[in-house]
């Protein structure tokens, strides 16, 4: 049973070019997919869609097979998906704690100690940790959240490559034990292995590899 | 998070931005609220000033309406007599019952001789007895010799409308005929085409004549020889059967202002026009109160513009501040908050500045605005020298009884040197209402061009 699924998705900037053309897919929760593709493909438009900050000019995203225009997309964003962002996207004037807690209603510091923050580290400024500890509180706001579709756009991509291992295996922690849909977009090879599914966005078209 | 701790947060780690914006406010605030503290000033003062030195409408006979006159030649020279309408205690009940009118002074006239006693001798063309023409007044405090400051009771009291054979003199006449209060003098009219009795007057009031005293004034035109009686002894001299208002009768209203309404309202009564004429007089307020006028409408100006700049700059600094913001909006956006709690957010944290910034500004204006205004109001009195009084189409309102013109003395006018101020918590909570208004439309305003993007768009522009 699918918990998010796309169908028939045509997405333009100048309705000229499509950068999305008849795009479907069914992710399943539990389940960690990659979204392979060059730079400017539209991987992100498509993260965008999936998590309602944008809408297609055509065609349908369905969460629990419910049109996601139709719910509202602020109400998706805030109950159905969590972004993790490139760069992180933490708010700046706020500790890792305040953080976490922006989307969450539960104590904040079991998820953030789950990705290795210590007390001390939770309620320093973020801007103070590294880059790596930052996409870990990021993470921990998306796990905190509730949500069960995870949207991870580049979620490595300014990271050393340990630290990418970590993040990469707490990604999968999220799928295989958490139960959530983890969609990845990346153009990286090594963290599109790590996924159970592999998609290939090319000239506009969504090809499962 | 709440929206509310959201904003406390920010408002309290971003400290150079709070302080900036808590400095704007507290200067905002200050100005506004010393600018409304002083023009409140202004007007309590145009008030008390409007009630001490009132306005007045004179009723009268129309001396215009040749219709209302009948000329007849007499033994001593022409002899003028009204046969019109007669103002009536009739009329002036009517007019004393239209709202906004206090007082009333209705004016008759006569001339006598004096009988036990002199009046100061003027210029003389031959060797008659010295006269003098002599007013009849309801309430003296209000004949317009008091009210001009020409004369000033310096003993005594004023004659009041239940008053029987009294008089007030002049300095001049009790210190010639060593005359004091309670003493009696004796008068008779002086027309010679009638047998009049012999009247006794009670000194009530003496009165200091403080203007010209030029050697040029026959007996009866030296205002120092004015008789001030009531009407019954009036009635006795002139032997009337009822009472006359020979020179009109000035209505006194609470508020110089409302004469024009008042005004129309008196011409809307059932009287008879074709034998009156009503005129105002409300020069003596527009003399005293062109300053505070003057003050007022720039004041008015200065809150506008205060306003419109403070709006203005709020608004500049919100919108560089807020579009700064767009990466903390982007991922408030893409975590499922609403632009309407961003929007919220980013007012209570304004808010919050400004409620202890507000509540400063009631401090800095209490120290500033009594300089502020005594700055202004000395600017405003320079450019604003005391105007000519208007003289009124007929000019009646400055003519005494035996026609002559009654300067008005505006030396003697009490003028304000300032304009007292205190800032009132009143006003403050028109700054909090006014303030929490004009934040909530800068930030909206300042919110426009941020939250009219798609989220996408602005999570793109961030990245």
């Amino acid at each position: 049973m699918s918990i998010m699924e796309i169908r028939n998705i045509r997405y333009s900037y100048d309705d000229k070019r499509n950068v999305l053309k008849n795009v479907n897919a069914e992710l399943e929760a539990g389940k960690m997919y990659a979204i392979l593709g060059a730079s400017g493909c539209g991987k992100t438009t498509l993260l965008s869609l999936l998590g309602g900050l944008d809408s297609p000019q055509s065609g349908q995203i369905l969460y629990n097979g419910e049109d996601i225009e139709k719910t509202g997309f602020a109400a998706h964003r805030k109950n159905h998906v969590a972004f993790i962002f490139q760069s992180y996207n933490l708010i700046d004037y706020l500790t890792p704690r305040e953080n976490v807690a922006l989307t969450s209603k539960v104590p904040p510091m079991p998820v953030l100690e789950r990705m290795g923050l210590t007390e001390e580290e939770s309620r320093r400024n973020v801007l103070k940790l590294s880059g790596g500890q930052q996409q870990r509180v990021a993470i921990a706001r998306a796990l905190a959240s509730d949500a069960s579709v995870i949207l991870a756009d580049e979620p490595t991509g300014n990271l050393d490559e340990d630290t990418a291992v970590g993040i990469t295996n707490i990604l999968k922690e999220c799928a295989h034990q958490m139960g959530k849909c983890v969609i990845i977009v990346t153009h990286s090879n090594d963290l599109a292995k790590q996924a159970d599914v592999v998609f290939r966005l090319k000239k506009g078209e969504l090809q499962q590899i | 998070m709440s929206t509310l701790k959201r904003a406390f947060l920010y408002t309290m780690r971003k400290k150079t931005k709070t302080l900036i914006l808590f400095l704007v406010l507290v200067t905002i605030s200050t100005f506004i609220l010393t600018g409304l503290s002083i023009y409140k000033a202004a007007d309590d003062s145009a008030l008390s000033l409007r009630q001490s030195v009132g306005g007045s409408i004179r009723l009268e006979l129309d001396k215009s309406n040749n219709k209302n006159w009948r000329y007849q030649q007499a033994a001593g020279g022409m002899l003028v007599e009204y046969v019109g309408t007669p103002i009536t205690d009739r009329d002036i009940q009517k007019i004393m019952s239209i709202d906004g009118v206090k007082a009333y002074n209705g004016i008759g006239d006569g001339d006598v001789y004096a009988k036990d006693f002199d009046f100061i001798s003027g210029i003389s063309f031959g060797a008659e007895i010295d006269d003098s023409r002599l007013p009849s007044v309801t309430n003296s405090e209000y004949f317009n010799f008091f009210t001009r400051k020409a004369f000033q009771l310096v003993e005594g009291r004023h004659i009041k409308e239940d008053d029987d054979h009294v008089v007030l003199i002049s300095s001049a006449i009790a210190e010639k005929n060593n005359l004091k209060l309670g003493d009696t003098i004796t008068v008779q009219c002086c027309f010679d085409n009638g047998d009049y009795p012999d009247v006794k007057l009670k000194v009530v009031g003496i009165y200091k004549y403080k203007g010209d005293t030029n050697p040029f004034h026959t007996t009866s035109t030296d205002k120092r020889n004015r008789l001030i009686i009531d009407h019954k002894a009036m009635q006795e001299i002139m032997q009337r059967d009822v009472i006359q208002y020979d020179n009109g009768v000035d209505f006194y209203v609470d508020d110089p202002r409302e004469m024009e309404k008042i005004a129309s309202q008196i011409k809307a009564l059932d009287l008879n026009w074709d034998s009156f004429t009503l005129t105002m007089d409300n020069s003596a307020y527009e003399a005293v109160a062109s300053p505070l006028t003057a003050m007022q409408n720039l004041i008015v100006w200065l809150i506008v513009g205060c306003v419109a700049v403070s709006v203005g700059i709020l608004i500049l600094i919100l919108s560089m501040w807020i579009k700064q913001r767009r990466h903390e909006t982007g991922i408030l956006l893409s975590v499922g908050i609403s632009k309407s709690r961003i929007i919220l957010q980013y007012t209570v944290e304004v808010l919050m500045i400004a409620i202890v910034a507000f509540g400063l500004s009631f401090f800095t204006s209490n120290l500033i605005s009594q300089g502020v205004s005594d700055l202004i109001f000395h600017q405003v009195s320079e450019s604003q020298p005391l105007p000519e009084i208007e003289l009124p189409d007929d000019g009646t309102e400055y003519l005494d009884i035996t026609g002559q013109y009654i300067p008005y003395d505006t030396s003697n006018v009490e003028t304000l040197e300032s304009v007292q101020v205190t800032v009132s918590p009143d006003y403050l909570l028109y700054i909090y209402i006014f303030g929490t208004l004009l934040i909530a439309f800068s930030v909206s305003a300042a919110s426009i061009s941020v939250i009219q993007m798609k989220p996408k768009k602005i999570l793109s522009q961030m990245s």
